[in-house]
């Protein structure tokens, strides 16, 4: 393809209803040759178009270590995503990338490591701790703190259960105070505050993952740093606006820095080095 | 390589010989603004064809030459959903073979800042409607010997008589003839062309002094080259200047769409029934929407904060990211700001303030 705006074309094989406005879609490519070959690296993230509404940016949810297929997972907001949100099984959507830079999972190998995330940032996660999770014994506990809004707003309500069932993932969810029901058996409160009053991981070997909106992610790094984290332990990723993922539309830029090039995956001490534009 | 003397009577005749040559030739037009016994004749860039009126090396034109690389808006591909398939049609890359005749230096320096974001150059993606436009392209370039009250090109490392980027480049005399030096190989195949018109090697003396006599009536002179420090210094990002000189800006996004070197756009889909085109078309980074997070979040929420990316952008994004100057000193977008928004004052202050803090 020579035409770097011009997508690949994808089947949605499934449609998984996550939420009341968030869904999944199982996609694999039209073209048998790039299906066969096509390689990600978790972190990554594509351009997914429906055609006649245009394009939007989400991460690769799944784990590039399910072959076969790519997930993404997206809440219907703007124009794109409610006309995604209205396609249906069989469907044809475009996809460009795979584009950005990895989560460094070598780098983690024989640590513990905890993700943290809430609302809509489970789906990044998702991908790297299924990867995780797929080289279990490289990696010593590994630990998920999710929340959401409310009971209603958690995606991946199966997979939380298939992690809760598992004797090798410490699975901590939460919910905001009044999002919960009466059958709610996680905590209540926000993510950061669960995490520090509630969880209180110990710093000693451990690299800690966060994703989630720019408030969540400053709150959450605040509480680690009292926890005793360093700022190499922790790593996040930044999702500014972006049209064309290859660093020339002039959007997603926080000062020199591209998220579409340099990101979406920042260390800490990165992020520290940037304006206060994400 | 080769200079010669051509007179500038024959412009006119350089226009047929390349037309005749199959280049499509793109120059300076004056065209009226508005319709009817009011309007004002502005210089733009058009095709024109054998015979046409031309302003070669006459006065600024409003706008430069982004639109024959960088189309205001193009289509990326077609699509046409059939049910639940869609076929895709790719756009044509086979551009035709254009020279552009008469860009000031200003103009055709800008050239290398846009192939550096759009060229594979940047992180190996190459855009291709870019590329291949301008492998296509000639570009013959055309001293200013006078510059306007807004132009700064000796501020950013150019002249009046800069040659960056010039295939051929024309240089007029005081004695109304041109000396013209041949810079690269697209350049001796111009020079082919308009063989019949070129004679002796030209007066180098004569177009050094037409060129230091150029410069000297840039009035606008500033030090930019303690910029990049400046700025490179995370604890200047949130100077008190920026709120207070940035306050002024309306966000029209005029600055941006004038500007030689601003490359941001967006990417939509025009739609009619079931099939459309996907577009890439200008943007702006003065524009609200333009950060704007599906949750509401807005990484550049107020105009002062687009504008310090816009500066920043120019005088040290550019160079950070791309290794290219963001600004070649045109003066464009002070000559179309609606509120006498200067770049150059910032330039002046930032520079004041770059040396207070280094002394």
């Amino acid at each position: 393809m020579s035409n770097i705006y011009q997508p690949d074309l994808m089947t949605i094989k499934k449609v998984i209803n996550e939420t009341p406005d968030t869904k999944t879609f199982h996609l694999i490519f039209q073209d048998e040759e790039l299906q066969e070959n096509f390689e990600f690296v978790t972190g990554q993230f594509g351009e997914y178009s429906c055609f006649g509404a245009g394009e939007s940016t989400f991460c690769i949810a799944s784990s590039p270590t399910r072959k076969g297929y790519i997930e993404c997972c997206f809440r219907k907001t703007g124009k794109v995503t409610n006309a995604l949100f209205d396609l249906s099984e069989g469907d044809t959507i475009g996809f460009r990338g795979p584009f950005g830079n990895t989560f460094p999972i070598e780098e983690w190998e024989g640590k513990n490591v905890i993700f943290v995330g809430g609302g809509i940032a489970l789906p990044p996660l998702r991908s790297v701790i299924w990867n995780l999770l797929d080289l279990r014994d490289k990696y010593k506990d590994i630990s998920i703190v999710y929340g959401a809004r409310s009971v209603a707003d958690l995606v991946y309500k199966h997979e939380i259960a298939e992690w809760e069932e598992r004797d090798d993932v410490n699975m901590v969810k939460t919910v905001d105070p009044g999002g919960e029901t009466d059958d709610w058996d996680g905590h209540v409160g926000f993510v950061p505050h669960v995490l520090e009053n509630e969880f209180k991981p110990d710093p000693e070997n451990t690299i800690v993952v966060v994703c989630g909106p720019p408030i969540m992610i400053k709150f959450t790094f605040e509480a680690l740093e009292r926890l005793g984290f360093k700022q190499d332990q922790l790593i996040t990723t930044l999702e500014n606006r972006m049209k064309c993922g290859l660093g020339k539309c002039g959007r997603c830029n926080i000062g020199s820095t591209y998220v579409c090039i340099d990101g979406p995956v920042f260390k800490a001490a990165e992020i520290d080095l940037l304006p206060p534009e994400y | 390589m080769r200079t010669a003397t051509l007179q500038k009577s024959d412009l006119d005749r350089v226009i047929d010989l390349l037309s005749q040559a199959d280049y499509r030739v793109i120059a300076p037009q004056n065209q009226p603004r508005l319709e009817g016994p009011d309007s004002i004749d502005v210089a733009t860039f058009q095709e024109v064809q054998p015979g046409d009126s031309h302003n070669i090396g006459e006065g600024l034109s409003t706008t430069g030459i982004k639109p024959f690389l960088f189309p205001k808006d193009e289509p990326l591909f077609a699509y046409e959903n059939r049910g639940k398939k869609v076929v895709l049609t790719e756009v044509s890359l086979d551009f035709p073979k254009t020279v552009i005749l008469g860009v000031r230096p200003c103009d055709v320096a800008s050239v290398s800042s846009l192939d550096a974001v759009f060229s594979d150059k940047n992180a190996g993606f190459n855009d291709e409607l870019f590329t291949k436009r301008l492998e296509k392209t000639t570009f013959v370039s055309y001293s200013c010997t006078e510059p306007d009250v807004s132009c700064f090109c000796t501020s950013v490392g150019l002249a009046p008589d800069s040659d960056k980027g010039s295939d051929l480049h024309m240089t007029e005399l005081p004695d109304g003839t041109l000396h013209v030096e041949v810079k690269t190989e697209a350049g001796e195949k111009i020079a082919a062309v308009i063989d019949s018109l070129l004679s002796g090697e030209g007066d180098a003396v004569a177009r050094q002094q037409a060129g230091v006599v150029a410069a000297e009536k840039i009035t606008r002179l500033r030090d930019s080259a303690s910029l990049l420090p400046w700025l490179q210094d995370l604890n200047n990002f949130g100077d008190e200047m920026w709120q207070r000189l940035g306050e002024k800006c309306l966000g029209c996004g005029a600055c941006t769409f004038e500007c030689p070197t601003c490359h941001c756009f967006d990417i939509v889909d025009e739609n009619s029934g079931n099939k459309g085109y996907r577009v890439k078309f200008w943007d702006s980074c003065q524009f609200d929407h333009f950060t704007l997070h599906a949750s509401g979040h807005n990484t550049r929420n107020s105009q002062f904060e687009r504008y310090r990316n816009r500066f920043n952008c120019k005088f040290k994004i550019y160079e950070d990211v791309f290794g290219e100057k963001g600004c070649v000193g045109c003066g464009r977008c002070i000559r179309g700001c609606p509120v006498n928004l200067d770049i150059t004052e910032y330039m002046a202050e930032v520079a004041q303030k770059a040396t207070t803090s280094a002394s």
